[in-house]
């Protein structure tokens, strides 16, 4: 026996652990990386624009969230013995406190007119002051009991919404006559409709899954074509670009369709969320918007030449759409210029779909707009796979 | 188009410069194959055989000059000249995760062959490619000549009337091969069209005719046994040899 120093037929036995055998795999892999300049910019990219993005959506809390305002108060002038005559305008008082008050976004106008700006879902709330109102709280401050009531016609499907917007109001109320019994009387949109937990948030996440989860999923299986070497085979048969298109999208489809039930049956069933509208309605809504992403993923597919690549679409699709589509704060609470961007996200509108027919008890009436624009940005999405989609192999 | 359909294919000044690179990968080559014939491309790798194939079958565009096939101009009618061509790949490009009857199957279907056609033609290349046990088991776990046959099965499954094969018999033993050529040989009687490319010289003398190519030009095309006579040699590759002026080429 020898002790492992000792030479045995000049042999020396060598276990010990080399870092230069470690730095030459991790120079192999940075090398691979550097080759791939795609992967490499998207590395230094994607944390940027996350950063970013979640960083300027996340930063403050919800404002300007808009709703309208009815101030019918005419004031009160009363004579005062030594002091003369003095005029209250407690509604004017208000008004001026909430067009301070950052959470929300004053616009004017009638109670009754308005009522369906909030049931179509443009405005949170209206407001209603009414005519005696500066009267009342006259008669208040003198000791007579009367009765003051503040109306507040109020979209509650979001608590953190409903909770800025009768927040803001209680505030301006304590901060201009202080805590004298006015009752805001709450009126909930939507046949009353006001939801907590799972419910409110599931919506959101049906449509955020459906971004995620098709756009990972589509361009991993449609790139899987590439990296196997069969793309170029394909060249050589009489398939048609447009006829391998069509294949992968309803090859997708019918995964979306398992993705989708799996999706309705946890939200719906496992987690009870509710759904006032048509159920029927809801599945059109989830094929619709999976439809979407799934040419949505094609058409990402034709940029990526392997699967590190490819993977990089869904985050780079899914994250941003989470920040800008009104998931995590309003809209209306985004910086302004980033408030147009929204608009050109899909989840923007899959959002107001799936929330319009859980939440909202909506149909085609009252969503088409929506409809149309994801039914619209499906087809572009299609025609600018069919545009970019290689025919050849690569020269 | 000036060409003529006297042959199956035929190229006029084919030029292919790839975009990654300034070479010619294929430098206006002139080359004509008659019906019924058993053509083989020969040359080094990179010399252009490949490409000048993904040329005429369609599924890479020419950077000039002109390609007819079965009288079609291609790539411009690709998808009629398609139909009657089989492509065996220098890779397998097959789908691993498939058995190997549902890839065969899954390519005749782009010919839109029927499932009766299909099962009557499938059986009769399982017999001839000895795969017959195989059938369904999973590509990735064939072996490299199984999987090489399949490929081929593959290409001939729609009965094409033009095949290519590249480098077909790489990692196919000796014995097959042989029974290959038999094959090759059957398929030419029945007025089938064969291009096959090799950098196996010797495989290349059981062919009708052989064409050298070099640098994407063809140096030297004629019948086997006529080239030897004309270099005075005793096999292909000292013509070979002798046409690369000693140059070593990547072979």
């Amino acid at each position: 026996m020898h002790n492992g120093k000792k030479p045995n037929n000049n042999v020396e036995k060598i276990s010990r652990f080399s870092i230069r055998r470690s730095l030459s795999v991790a120079l192999r892999v940075l090398n691979m990386f550097r080759r791939d300049r795609r992967t490499m910019g998207m590395m230094l990219v994607i944390p940027a624009v996350i950063m970013v993005i979640f960083g300027l959506t996340l930063s403050g809390e919800i404002v300007n969230l808009p709703i309208i305002l009815d101030n019918q108060d005419v004031g009160y002038s009363v004579e005062i013995p030594f002091v003369g005559n003095v005029t209250l305008d407690v509604g004017q008082n208000i008004t001026n406190a909430l067009d301070n008050d950052k959470r929300v976004e004053l616009t004017y106008g009638i109670y009754e007119e308005n009522i369906e700006n909030v049931e179509n879902g443009d405005y949170f709330a209206v407001v209603h002051i009414p005519e005696d109102f500066s009267y009342s709280i006259f008669n208040i401050t003198q000791g007579i009991t009367t009765q003051v009531t503040i109306k507040l016609y109020l979209d509650a499907t979001k608590p953190p919404i409903r909770a800025s917007i009768v927040g803001a109001i209680h505030d301006s109320l304590s901060q201009i006559i202080g805590d004298v019994g006015i009752e805001v009387e709450q009126i909930l949109a939507f046949d009353g409709a006001q939801f907590t937990g799972y419910d409110v948030g599931i919506p959101a996440v049906m449509g955020f899954v459906i971004t995620f989860l098709l756009v990972l999923i589509g361009t991993l299986t449609v790139t899987r074509e590439r990296i196997m070497g069969t793309e170029d085979r394909l060249y050589s048969t009489p398939l048609s670009t447009a006829e391998r298109l069509t294949g992968y999208v309803i090859s997708l489809l019918a995964i979306a369709a398992s993705m989708i039930a799996v999706i309705l049956l946890v939200g719906v069933v496992a987690f009870g969320a509710t759904v006032r509208g048509n159920f029927f309605m809801l599945i059109l809504v989830a094929f619709l918007f999976g439809l979407a992403h799934v040419f949505l993923a094609v058409f990402l597919s034709n940029f990526a030449e392997n699967e590190l690549q490819a993977i990089q679409f869904a985050p780079l699709t899914a994250l941003p759409s989470m920040a800008l589509s009104g998931m995590l704060v309003p809209i209306n609470s985004l910086p302004v210029w980033l408030q147009p961007i929204s608009k050109i996200v899909p989840l923007t509108y899959g959002i107001n779909l799936f929330e319009g027919v859980m939440l909202k008890g909506w149909g085609f009436k009252e969503l088409w707009v929506d409809f149309l624009v994801v039914a619209g940005m499906a087809l572009l999405f299609f025609v600018l796979a069919i545009l970019t989609v290689r025919n050849r192999m690569k020269d | 188009m000036s060409i003529t359909s006297d042959y199956v294919i035929e190229t006029k000044d084919l030029v292919k410069v790839y975009k990654t690179g300034k070479v010619k990968a294929v430098d206006g080559l002139n080359f004509k194959i008659k019906k019924g014939e058993i053509y083989a491309l020969i040359g080094a790798n990179g010399s252009g055989k490949t490409t000048l194939l993904n040329m005429i079958i369609g599924a890479l565009y020419p950077t000039s000059g002109e390609i007819s096939v079965f009288g079609y101009s291609v790539p411009k009618n690709r998808r009629t000249t398609s139909n009657y061509i089989g492509v065996a790949p220098q890779e397998y490009s097959l789908y691993s995760d498939l058995t190997l009857k549902e890839n065969v199957r899954f390519f005749s279907r782009l010919y839109r062959m029927k499932k009766p056609e299909f099962e009557e033609r499938f059986s009769e290349l399982l017999k001839i490619l000895r795969l017959e046990d195989k059938r369904k088991t999973l590509v990735k776990n064939l072996s490299g000549g199984m999987k090489r046959r399949t490929s081929i099965a593959c290409a001939l499954i729609h009965s094409p009337k033009l095949l290519f094969f590249d480098e077909a018999t790489v990692g196919v033993d000796p014995v097959l091969r042989t029974f290959f050529w038999e094959y090759f040989n059957s398929l030419k009687e029945k007025g089938i069209t064969l291009v096959l490319t090799s950098h196996v010289m010797d495989e290349a003398e059981r062919a009708d005719r052989i064409g050298l190519m070099r640098a994407g030009k063809l140096i030297e095309e004629g019948p086997p046994q006529e080239l030897k006579a004309k270099y005075n040699v005793e096999s292909i590759e000292e013509i070979f040899l002798l046409l690369s002026n000693g140059v070593i080429v990547d072979a």
